[in-house]
């Protein structure tokens, strides 16, 4: 056991750090995801050229086929440059391009792999459904099979810049009167294709950065499926664990940043002499601390077993609730000034509205807790 | 960079948790054999990093995680850091006193058999002289009696400072002290989840195991969250110590912290889990918990250290 870096590791970070001096754009990211679009492309394109994009990706896809701890070392040199959200880019470099590296095939990979790192394909995650959040496994939207297409009819809700995407990872039905995790499929579906209409969704932060999504007879080539026809579930359940796993990385290291400001903010207007106060800033610095721990056990376990495991769950929940307590306090510090808060701010408030996602997308609470009780320590399941 | 344990070190977790399972059972903590200390010396667990056998933090905090969950004598934290820092004066079993100012007399933890008393304090540790007469706890001659504290399977007695040795101005004591006592409580944590999961398998209600119901499943997965952040903090820490970081006081405290917080919790969550039997002194559900009450203050960790 050790908390050490090889020299080799050590030098990485020195050039993650030096060039993340120089290079992290001075604007801000704009919050609105239409109009943050260009800038998330144009960073992304940055990233790739200078070699930041993909590090732990193959060489061969346009990535720097580095080591898993090369990319948190990258990722926790990121957060300490303040440099700025991933935004759109999101669901590709996190759960789109791992899942095809996972699963798809030769020529999948090698068109698309290279475009995500680029940033000039914008992808998006077509799981949720109205009537099938949680419950996965209710999926409604179908794709009857005609030839060589599929022909998809359905919706889709919730799903993160729909309206700016260019492709999607969506899980459909087909294969008709199929139940449950059977008979659905993991398609690349094109976002311009005819028949799909996107309507954005506000959030109560004052956003729009999630949309509905209908499909009415969008076709799209058998080529298009990833994983094979009706192994729909497998391939979603790579791409969830990629989502709640090392998707997450870089929001446990901003939380190491905030607890600092917190602290810094709490000593600078005084509230720090407030018992309760002081407490719960020593307790959240302990609990950041916990995070960096827990993210590095479980790199070191993947490491060594090659299997994220169920910790994944541990490990989400934890930085979820934890990321939600300290933009509690957060509001807390701002005493009064909460009530000035408008649309469009980029303020503790606006990181606290945004902040209640964390239970909610990418599974919530409730069933993360399902996963750990049953998969961890071994209770009946409930579902 | 890797927070698993090694081989190695899995095999002195094993170990550990072997012996423990079949001669230190947790139910049996309120009365313990007499004979146990011998043993517990003869295992070698309270000189793993003294000087000779050179094993590092990490080892020893995962021995002593493992010793935790079996609610281990106390006098094994204490009797485990004195052999590190005073290697040719402690001899035995060595008591550990909770701080103290003087004049206020020292509240000495596990004393039983014990020749010295050890002392964790910011600044360094104390080792004081336990005079004979205290030493044999059904010898006619000792001063004050032992008594239980909360802890059933701890004892506890008042006694007058005597003359003491100190490690002056090394940070590294007083850490040691306590890693040992968070990896304690990160054992006691997993005690009461595991006792709390096992039983959700078991008991039935409503004709189903207890463990069906989200209710009581998303209860153990709590207790399963707070013990993983501690025992990942845990290890973190005793890196660091064992690397001397300049952050480690910091690494230290959060993970007595977490620890501390993550025994409570889930030793109240355990009788929860319990119902009407978790109540009861045959039921074991209350001893993590006592235990737990106990170690929050041993080696407390400072507010100032966690927001130096
Ligand atoms: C900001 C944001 C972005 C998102 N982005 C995407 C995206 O890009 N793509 C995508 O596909 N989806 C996305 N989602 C959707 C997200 O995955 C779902 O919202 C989530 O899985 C919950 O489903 P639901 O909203 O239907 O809530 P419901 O499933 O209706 O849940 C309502 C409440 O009931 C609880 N509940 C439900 N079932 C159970 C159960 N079995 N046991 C205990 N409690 C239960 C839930 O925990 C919750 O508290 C996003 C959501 C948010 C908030």
């Amino acid at each position: 056991m050790d908390i050490g870096f090889s020299p080799e590791e050590t030098r990485f970070r020195e050039e993650c750090r030096d060039w993340l001096h120089a290079s992290v754009p001075t604007e801000k990211r704009p919050l609105d995801a239409a109009d943050a679009i260009g800038f998330d492309k144009a960073w992304q394109r940055r990233l790739f050229d200078a070699g930041w994009a993909g590090i732990n990706w193959p060489s061969k896809y346009g990535g720097r086929g580095l080591s898993i701890v090369q990319q948190v070392i990258w990722l926790e040199e990121y957060a300490a440059a303040h440099a700025p959200w991933i935004g759109a880019n999101f669901v590709g470099i996190n759960h789109g391009g791992p899942t095809l590296i996972l699963n798809a095939s030769e020529e999948q990979k090698a068109y698309h792999l290279p475009r995500i790192l680029k940033g000039e394909a914008i992808w998006c995650q077509g799981f949720s459904e109205p009537g099938a959040g949680s419950d996965l496994a209710g999926i409604k939207t179908r794709g009857r099979i005609e030839g060589e297409e599929l022909v998809i009819n359905g919706s889709k809700i919730w799903t993160s810049f729909a309206h700016v995407a260019d492709w999607q990872e969506l899980v459909l039905r087909t294969e008709e009167g199929s139940l449950r995790h059977k008979g659905l499929s993991w398609v690349i579906c094109d976002m311009h294709a005819p028949g799909i209409t996107v309507r954005p969704i506000r959030k109560m932060s004052g956003q729009t950065e999630f949309a509905e999504v209908f499909y009415d007879d969008v076709r799209i080539p058998l080529a298009k499926v990833v994983g094979g026809l009706g192994n729909g579930w497998k391939v979603a359940m790579s791409t969830l664990s990629f989502e709640r796993g090392t998707g997450f990385i870089a929001d446990q290291v901003k939380q190491s940043q905030e607890i600092e400001e917190l602290i810094a903010a709490a000593r600078a207007n005084g509230m720090i002499k407030d018992d309760r106060i002081a407490d719960s800033l020593a307790q959240l610095r302990a609990e950041v601390a916990a995070v960096r721990a827990m993210t590095y056990r479980n790199i070191s376990e993947v490491l060594r077993t090659d299997q994220p495991g169920p910790e994944a769950s541990v490990i989400r929940l934890f930085t979820s609730e934890l990321g939600q307590r300290l933009e509690r306090i957060a509001v807390l510090l701002m005493g009064e000034a909460i009530i000035d808060f408008a649309y469009g701010d980029d303020n503790p408030v606006g990181d606290y509205l945004r902040g209640f996602a964390a239970t909610i997308a990418g599974g919530t609470a409730q069933i993360q807790r399902d996963i750990i009780g049953e998969r961890l320590l071994g209770l009946p399941k409930s579902r | 960079m890797d927070l698993t344990p090694n081989d190695e070190q899995i095999a002195f977790q094993t170990a550990t948790a072997d012996w423990c399972r079949d001669n230190m059972a947790l139910e049996g903590a309120r009365a313990r054999p007499d004979g146990l200390w011998a043993e517990l010396e003869a295992m070698g667990w309270m000189a793993l990093t003294a000087p000779g056998m050179d094993l590092d933090h990490a080892t020893e905090a995962l021995v002593f995680a493992e010793l935790g969950r079996f609610l281990a004598p106390i006098g094994l934290l204490s009797t485990a850091v004195a052999n590190r820092w005073f290697p040719h004066v402690a001899e035995g079993k060595v008591a550990l006193a909770l701080t103290a100012r003087e004049p206020e007399p020292l509240r000495v933890l596990d004393p039983a058999g014990s020749g010295a008393v050890l002392m964790g304090e910011p600044g360094g540790l104390r080792l004081f002289d336990l005079p004979d007469a205290f030493t044999d706890q059904r010898g006619a001659l000792h001063k004050t009696p032992h008594t239980p504290t909360i802890d059933l399977s701890t004892l506890q007695s008042r006694h007058e400072w005597t003359s003491s040795l100190w490690t002056e101005d090394d940070p590294a004591p007083p850490l040691h002290l306590q890693l040992l006592s968070a990896a304690y409580a990160v054992g006691c944590a997993d005690a009461s989840r595991d006792m709390a999961a096992d039983y959700a398998k078991l008991r039935e209600q409503f004709d189903r195991p207890i463990g069906w119901f989200q209710a009581l499943k998303h209860i153990c997965s709590d207790m399963a969250v707070r013990a993983a952040a501690a025992r990942s903090q845990l290890y973190y820490a005793a890196c660091a110590l064992g690397e001397n970081a300049a952050d480690a006081a910091f690494h230290v405290a959060a993970a007595k912290r977490l620890a501390d917080q993550a025994a409570l919790d889930n030793g109240r969550a355990n009788i929860q889990v319990h119902g009407g039997i978790g109540m009861t002194d045959e039921a074991a559900a209350h001893l993590p918990l006592k235990r737990a009450h106990l170690l929050q203050f041993i080696a407390p960790a400072a507010r100032e250290t966690l927001l130096a």
